[in-house]
C-alpha cells in the first residue's frame, strides 16, 4: 500500500486544522442588538450555586422558558475553586457560555478583550431598575460602558468566638467595630492566652486598606496609592499584631480554607465568612456554634465593603436578545427578592432594600442580623478595585509578608507593592 | 524511468498508518504545545489578548525579576536536597526488602503505598501533621521541645516539602533498584565473601558498581522531577508560595504568572523555556558524568 504526497498533505492539514482552534476565539460573534425576538438555546453559568439552590434555579429557568416560548436555557455550575481559571480557559477557547455569573474583577479583563456585552448600549433601558452604585460596579476604568447586570450584594458577616473573648476578659456582646478597637482587643487576647490564641488568621488585603481609610487608587484609575501614610500606619499595626502572635503565625501562607479551619479549631477568635458557614459550624463544631457571635466587618470609614455579583452577557452569543432577556430576568427585582428569601444575600434592585423583609423586626436573631446588614449595605462601598488582578493580589500579599517578618519596613514594602501593581496595571493595557 | 519516479513520489502507507495514532497524540499534546510555548515566549501575549512579537524582551525581563531568581534558587535547592536522598535511600530500602523472608511482601507493599496515593491527599495529610497545632507539634511540645513553625518558616517549609517528595518517591525508585539487584550475580557476592569482604565492603565493591547505571538513571529522573516540583510545595506553602513567596519554585511561578484572566502567557512561556533548557542541561550533565566514570 502506498500513499501519495497529496494524501499525506491532506492528512497533515486535517491534523493541524483542529489545533488552530486552540487559539483565541475569532471575532465572529453575535450582535449587540438585543431588540430582536427572544428565542434560541442559551447556556447559563453560575458560580458554585447548584449544591444549595438547585430547585431555585430550575424553577427560575422554567419560568423564563414559559415566558419566552422558543427559548431553552442550559444551566451549568462551576465550583468556587478555580472559577477564574475556568472562565479564562473558556474565554480563550471560544467556549464561554452565553450568560455568565461574574464579579467586577472577573468582568474587567473580559470587557477589555471585547468578550462582555456593553449593557449601556444593549440593555440601557433597564438601568433605572437597579441601585446606581450597583449598576456602576461593573464599569471598567478606561472603557466606556457597563459590562454586567448587578445581581446580589453582600457585606459578609464577621464571626467571632464569644468564649475566647470572655476568657480574655473582653465583653463578648461588644465586639470590635473599628480597626483601633480590633487592634486593642487582639493584643489583649494574645497576651491573656500567652500567644496561644490569635484574633486574626489573615494578612491585610486591599479591602482592609480601603476600610482603614486608605486611598487605594488615583481618581483616574491609572495608578495605585495605598502606600500613603495611612496605609503604612495600618501595616505597622499589623506588624505589632504579628509580633505579639495576635495575628496567626501561619497567616502569611493562609488561604480562606485554612483560616476557616483555624477558626473551627478555636485557634483564632475572629474570621470573615458567609451565611452558609453557620450550618458548617453547627455540623462540624457544635461547641463552637454555641459560642458564635456575628458582627459587621471591621471598618474605620463607617462604610463596610460590599461584594457585588453580576451576570454578564457574552458579546459573541448567537442569541443576543435571549441572553440579555435571561440575564435581566435573573437579576430583576422579583427574582432577586425571591432569591434573597432563600439565602442571606441582598438585592441590587432599586427599592428592594426598603421591603419589610429587610426593615421589620420579628424578634428573631436572624432577622436582626438581616436588618442590620441591609442597613449597612445602604452606605456600603465596593472597595475592591475592578482592575486589581490576581497577580496584583500576590504582589501585595508578598510585600505585606516581608513587612510582617521584619525583612522590610512597612513603608518600603508598600512602595514596592505599589510599584509592582502599577507595572502590572501598565502591562494589562 | 517514469515508473521509477512515480514510485519515488509515493510514500509507503502501512508504517504511517501504524504510527498515526501515536503521531497524532504526540503532535497534538506534545509538539504543538511545545512549539506554541516557544513562539509565545517571544510575544507579549496575555490570556485573552493575542500577543505582538517582542523579541527577547521577556528573557531580559526575567533576568531582573527577583521572583525568577527565588524560583531558580528553590528549584536548584530542591535538586540538592532531594536527589542524593532519592539515589541512596531507595537502594538501601531495596536491599532490605530484597530478602525472601516471611512477611516481606507486606513491607514491600507498605513502602510502595505512598507512590500510588494521590499527591493532593498526601500533601494535605502532611499539612495537618505539620500544622502549628498538628500531631508533630503536639508531640514536640509534649517532650519539651516546643512548637516548630514547619509551615510558617521559609526554610523549614522547603525542607518539609522535600521530605514529602523523598517519602513519596522512595517506593518508586525502590522498585527500580529491586529489578537491578535481581541481575547482580550471586557469585560475585560469594567470591567477595570468600576473599574476606564484610557486608559494607561487599555493598561498596559489588552492589554499587553493579547497579551504577541504575543509580545514574535514578539521579537523572529524580533531578528532572525535583527541578520541576510543583504539587508538594504548592500544597504545603499555599498558592502564594510560602511567606512572601520565598518558597516559590520555577514551575509555580509559571503557573502563577501565566494563568487566570490577566495571565501573562508570553512571560510565563519564557519562564517555561528556561525550565526546559535547564532540564535538558541537567540530563546532559548526568549522562556526561556517567560516561566520564565509565572511561
Amino acid at each position: 500500500m502506498r500513499i501519495s504526497r497529496r494524501t499525506f498533505a491532506a492528512a497533515a492539514v486535517a491534523l493541524v486544522l483542529p489545533l488552530s482552534a486552540c487559539g483565541s476565539g475569532g471575532d465572529d460573534g453575535g450582535s449587540t442588538d438585543a431588540s430582536g425576538k427572544v428565542e434560541g438555546d442559551i447556556t447559563f453559568q453560575t458560580w458554585n450555586l447548584r449544591a444549595n439552590f438547585k430547585p431555585y434555579f430550575e424553577g427560575l429557568i422554567a419560568d423564563f422558558e414559559k415566558k419566552y416560548p422558543g427559548t431553552r436555557v442550559k444551566w451549568i455550575d462551576q465550583p468556587a475553586e478555580g472559577y477564574a481559571d475556568k472562565i479564562s480557559a473558556d474565554a480563550a477557547g471560544g467556549t464561554l457560555p452565553d450568560v455568565v455569573n461574574v464579579s467586577p474583577d472577573l468582568v474587567a479583563p473580559l470587557a477589555e478583550a471585547g468578550l462582555a456585552l456593553d449593557l449601556d448600549k444593549a440593555a440601557g433601558k433597564y438601568k433605572s431598575e437597579y441601585l446606581d452604585g450597583a449598576w456602576a460596579s461593573h464599569q471598567v476604568p478606561g472603557l466606556s460602558g457597563t459590562y454586567a447586570f448587578p445581581w446580589y450584594l453582600n457585606t459578609g458577616p464577621l464571626f467571632y468566638n464569644k468564649s475566647l473573648f470572655e476568657k480574655a476578659g473582653l465583653d463578648p456582646s461588644t465586639p470590635p467595630k473599628t480597626y483601633d478597637e480590633l487592634f486593642a482587643d487582639a493584643l489583649r487576647l494574645a497576651k491573656k492566652s500567652d500567644g496561644k490564641v490569635a484574633t486574626l488568621a489573615n494578612v491585610p488585603t486591599i479591602e482592609d486598606f480601603g476600610r482603614y481609610g486608605v486611598q487605594l487608587m488615583n481618581k483616574e484609575g491609572t495608578g495605585f496609592g495605598f502606600n500613603d501614610a495611612k496605609g503604612v500606619e495600618l501595616l505597622s499595626k499589623y506588624k505589632e499584631l504579628y509580633d505579639a502572635k495576635a495575628l496567626d503565625p501561619q497567616a502569611l501562607t493562609a488561604t480562606p480554607e485554612s483560616s476557616g479551619k483555624k477558626f473551627l479549631t478555636e485557634a483564632v477568635a475572629m474570621n470573615p465568612g458567609s451565611a452558609l458557614d453557620l450550618g458548617n459550624f453547627k455540623k462540624q463544631a457544635p461547641n463552637l456554634y454555641k459560642n458564635i457571635g456575628i458582627t459587621d466587618q471591621i471598618t474605620s470609614t463607617g462604610h463596610v465593603n460590599m461584594y457585588v455579583m453580576g451576570v454578564m452577557v457574552n458579546s459573541r452569543t448567537k442569541h443576543t436578545p435571549a441572553a440579555v432577556a435571561f440575564a435581566h430576568f435573573v437579576t430583576d427585582a422579583r427574582n432577586q427578592m425571591s432569591f434573597a428569601k432563600k439565602v442571606a444575600i441582598f438585592p441590587s434592585t432599586a427599592g428592594s432594600l426598603d421591603d419589610p423583609y429587610f426593615t421589620k423586626e420579628d424578634g428573631t436573631d436572624e432577622t436582626r442580623v438581616r436588618i442590620a446588614a441591609a442597613q449597612s449595605l445602604k452606605n456600603a462601598v465596593n472597595y475592591t478595585p475592578v482592575l486589581f488582578s490576581e497577580q496584583m493580589k500576590t504582589a501585595l500579599r508578598n510585600e505585606v509578608a516581608k513587612a510582617l517578618q521584619g525583612k522590610e519596613s512597612p513603608k518600603t514594602a508598600l512602595d514596592n507593592a505599589v510599584k509592582a501593581c502599577d507595572q502590572l496595571l501598565k502591562q494589562q493595557g | 524511468m517514469a515508473g521509477v519516479s512515480r514510485v519515488r513520489r509515493q510514500l509507503p502507507t502501512s508504517p504511517w498508518l501504524f504510527a498515526a495514532p501515536g503521531l497524532i497524540v504526540i503532535g497534538a499534546f506534545v509538539l504543538y504545545p511545545f512549539v506554541s510555548t516557544v513562539v509565545n515566549s517571544f510575544t507579549d501575549r496575555r490570556t485573552l489578548i493575542p500577543g505582538r512579537f517582542v523579541g527577547l524582551a521577556n528573557f531580559r525581563e526575567l533576568l531582573h525579576d527577583d521572583m525568577f531568581w527565588t524560583g531558580l534558587r528553590n528549584s536548584t535547592l530542591y535538586i540538592v536536597g532531594v536527589v542524593p536522598a532519592l539515589v541512596i535511600l531507595p537502594l538501601l530500602l531495596a536491599l532490605l526488602v530484597q530478602k525472601n523472608i516471611p512477611g516481606i511482601t507486606f513491607f514491600r507493599s507498605a513502602f510502595y503505598t505512598p507512590v500510588v496515593a494521590s499527591i493532593v491527599v498526601v500533601g494535605l495529610i502532611w499539612v495537618w501533621l505539620l500544622d502549628e497545632r498538628g500531631l508533630v507539634n503536639s508531640l514536640l511540645e509534649a517532650v519539651g521541645i516546643g512548637r516548630v513553625g514547619f509551615l510558617s518558616d521559609q526554610w523549614l517549609l522547603l525542607l518539609s516539602a522535600m521530605a514529602v517528595t523523598v517519602w513519596k518517591g522512595l517506593g518508586y525508585y525502590m522498585i527500580i533498584y529491586l529489578a537491578a539487584l535481581a541481575n547482580v550475580p550471586r557469585e560475585l557476592h560469594e567470591a567477595a565473601a570468600v576473599d574476606g569482604a564484610g557486608p559494607v565492603r561487599r555493598f561498596l565493591t559489588v552492589t554499587v558498581p553493579a547497579v551504577r547505571s541504575t543509580m545514574v538513571l535514578v539521579a537523572a529522573l529524580s533531578s528532572v522531577a525535583a527541578f520541576k516540583v510543583f504539587s508538594e510545595v504548592y500544597l504545603m506553602a499555599g498558592p502564594s508560595g510560602g511567606p512572601a513567596g520565598e518558597d516559590t519554585t520555577l514551575v509555580m511561578l509559571v503557573q502563577r504568572t501565566g494563568t487566570g484572566l490577566t495571565g501573562r502567557v508570553g512571560y510565563a512561556s519564557a519562564l517555561s523555556v528556561v525550565v526546559f533548557v535547564v532540564t535538558v542541561v541537567l540530563m546532559l550533565l548526568v549522562l556526561r558524568a556517567d560516561r566520564r566514570e565509565e572511561t
